[in-house]
């Protein structure tokens, strides 16, 4: 039987690489990408299927040999499964320069995980004008470098119609999330990052047909979840589910996130007007909200907090939140600069917060239930 | 009369405790050992035999602690947090800020006046900042926990840890021996270091006075004078500081149990 919806998003959570592989032996190749910033569009115009590279839980075995255990544990679990050949059908890959271990991890890939493409893509840290006119630049060397891989002309026309795609790809899943606002929540956490994951591991045009399915069926609940206190999720690359379904577990319900696999991915569309290029420019390097980009706020203090953390306060009061919790992915210095300032921000909004820290083997859970627990009891 | 129980199974030591009408009546303490649910049915059996009473005169108990799950004759779990914020109180009604030295972790909790925990931070995984560092450290030293505090206040130069790690700052503590540095100096140091990441954590949720200290780290004397002197307040100790999230949960035991005190 052919599976549908959420039983489909969870099939494809449990075993992710199964339909790419499946259309890879039809013919078509898979193009893998790491981190927010490869725009997924190019892929999807060059007629390739995106793949998201994400890590898992089990323990890091071989990647040690490679990388120090100080640096990134989620760059680290990545590299573990490339060195193990689990993303042998991908066919090549695009590393962004984002953080510096995403960035510095590129040449050890590289060397020691066989793919038939390689592209490393420049994304400027800076986010003033010229920069985004170097982005548009860059995302145009990709473009011809994808071609000749593919064998594919991306045409405006082919591009557009492949941001149509993605910007429907993100406004379901923004549906999607909006189930998430009535108390009980009709979608837990642990649900969306599971559905969020799958759709980065198959076409979008599938994706999309899964999402459609997943809303309707979502929106048809009738004993969904009970109600619970409603908790914002602040953080990088989550991309397994234990660690929100234990908060859920506590008896809480995460109704909304910050998350890599979650709203950082698909809270903006890329606009249809105009250059595609600088479009899709425009939208990787302005929009995605990761502190990794530096954002200059010629105001006051006060206004420039407002400019990088007020989208996080405004999704805790939509949302109508009543606590946040910071994960924070131990030696992600990206993330750690900026926890204290989230902390102290959301605090002042009138935001209960919980700073954790973890190495992202979540290895210590049973010392994370306790203070989820008892933040838990402290918002009651 | 109604009695009530909390059980604390720390990650080093279990303690229970029976209250009657709101007030302490007895209590026991135990190592944990490495069966936690074997060490939650002693404890509360010694206990039980202290008061002369059986499990089933209990109205109510409330588990706590890091291996709380293991004591399963309890009605309800509660976290150590909370019940250490309402023993506290308890004992010291004007005190806004715990410290709480453990066997796994430290943790700085704000209480309000209902004995309420406000805010709250733990240390991290490291055992550098907790009362295992003080284990590690006696077994080098080959010395007994309980000398460790009165030894250390002999002190004349206490030595310097460049580090935060228990594991280097073991290492470290093996450098001073095979230097001939006096064990009190060695001890003295590592309250300094204690005392610092204390101090730290403390910068994360604000110190408001009063201000008590709690929990295992509380027994040593040595230890509370190094803090006092890095934050320049004084600590309020309880009588028997172990018992203190134990007490707590024995106290919220009383309070949400369905049969009312008689």
């Amino acid at each position: 039987m052919v599976k549908k919806g959420l039983e489909w998003a969870k099939s494809l959570y449990q075993d992710r690489a199964q339909r790419a592989k499946e259309l890879r032996n039809h013919g078509k190749k898979v193009m893998g990408y790491i981190c927010c910033y490869p725009p997924t569009e190019l892929i999807t115009a060059s007629g390739m299927v995106p793949y998201r590279i994400t890590g898992t839980l089990e323990p890091i075995t071989e990647a040690d040999a490679y990388l120090e255990t100080l640096m990134c544990p989620y760059v680290r679990a990545c590299l573990d499964l490339g060195v193990k050949g689990r993303y042998d059908f991908v066919d090549g890959i695009i590393w962004p320069h984002t953080c510096d271990n995403i960035q510095k991890t590129y040449d050890i890939w590289k060397h020691y995980v066989p793919h038939s493409y390689y592209h490393y893509l420049d994304v400027p840290h800076m986010s003033d004008p010229s920069s985004f006119e170097f982005f548009a630049k860059g995302l145009d060397v990709l473009k011809e470098s994808l071609e000749e891989f593919s064998g594919v002309k991306i045409t405006d026309e082919r591009l557009t119609e492949a941001i149509g795609l993605h910007n429907q790809n993100r406004a379901l899943l923004r549906e999607l999330t909006y189930l998430r606002k009535p108390d009980p929540p009709l979608i837990s956490g642990a649900e969306m990052t599971q559905v969020v994951l799958a759709a980065m591991s198959i076409p979008v045009e599938e994706a999309n047909h899964m999402l459609r399915e997943t809303i309707a069926e979502v929106k048809e609940r009738k004993d969904g979840l009970k109600q619970g206190l409603r908790l914002l999720v602040y953080g990088s690359e989550i991309d397994d589910i234990a660690f929100i379904k234990l908060m859920e577990d506590c008896g809480a319900n995460v109704v909304i996130d910050d998350l890599c696999i979650g709203t950082r991915h698909y809270w903006k569309d890329v606009s249809a007007d105009g250059d595609p290029l600088v479009s899709l420019a425009n939208r990787y390097l302005g929009d995605i909200m990761c502190p990794r980009t530096f954002r200059r706020s010629p105001g006051s203090r006060q206004q420039d907090l407002d400019n990088r953390f007020g989208y996080i306060r405004d999704f805790a009061q939509e949302f109508d939140v009543q606590g946040a919790i910071l994960y924070i992915i131990r030696y992600c210095d990206t993330f750690e600069f900026d926890a204290p300032e989230v902390k102290d921000y959301l605090q002042e909004a009138g935001i209960p917060v919980l700073h954790l820290e973890d190495d992202y083997s979540l290895t210590s859970i049973g010392g994370f239930k306790t203070r989820i627990q008892a933040f838990l009891e402290m918002l009651e | 009369m109604a009695f009530f129980a909390g059980i604390d199974v720390g990650s080093v030591t279990t303690k229970a405790v029976i209250v009657a009408d709101g007030e302490l009546g007895v209590y026991h303490v135990a190592p944990s050992g490495a069966n936690y649910r074997l060490a939650a049915q002693k404890v509360m059996e010694e206990a039980l035999a202290k008061a002369g009473l059986a499990l089933d005169d209990l109205a109510y108990i409330v588990a706590t602690g890091y291996g709380a799950a293991n004591a399963d004759f309890a009605a309800q779990q509660v976290t150590d947090i909370s019940c250490c914020a309402r023993g506290v109180n308890r004992l010291f009604p004007q005190v806004r800020t715990v410290i709480e030295i453990g066997g796994q972790a430290s943790r700085i909790i704000r209480v309000n006046a209902e004995g309420r925990a406000t805010n709250f931070v733990v240390s991290e995984r490291c055992a550098a900042g907790s009362g295992r560092f003080l284990q590690v450290i006696a077994r080098v030293l080959q010395i007994d926990l309980e000398d460790v505090g009165p030894l250390s206040l002999k002190a004349k130069n206490p030595v310097t840890y460049t580090t935060g790690c228990a594991v280097f700052g073991e290492s470290e503590a093996i450098s001073r021996v095979a230097e001939g540095t006096p064990k009190e100096d060695i001890l003295a140091g590592v309250h300094n270091a204690l005392a610092a990441k204390i101090s730290n954590l403390l910068e994360r949720v604000g110190l408001e006075e009063e201000c008590a200290i709690t929990g295992g780290g509380a027994l040593d004397v040595g230890l509370i004078m190094r803090v006092e002197q890095r934050l320049g307040v004084h600590l309020l100790v309880p009588p028997q500081p172990q018992i203190t999230a134990a007490l707590g949960a024995a106290l919220l035991a009383e309070e949400r149990s369905p049969i009312s005190p008689a």
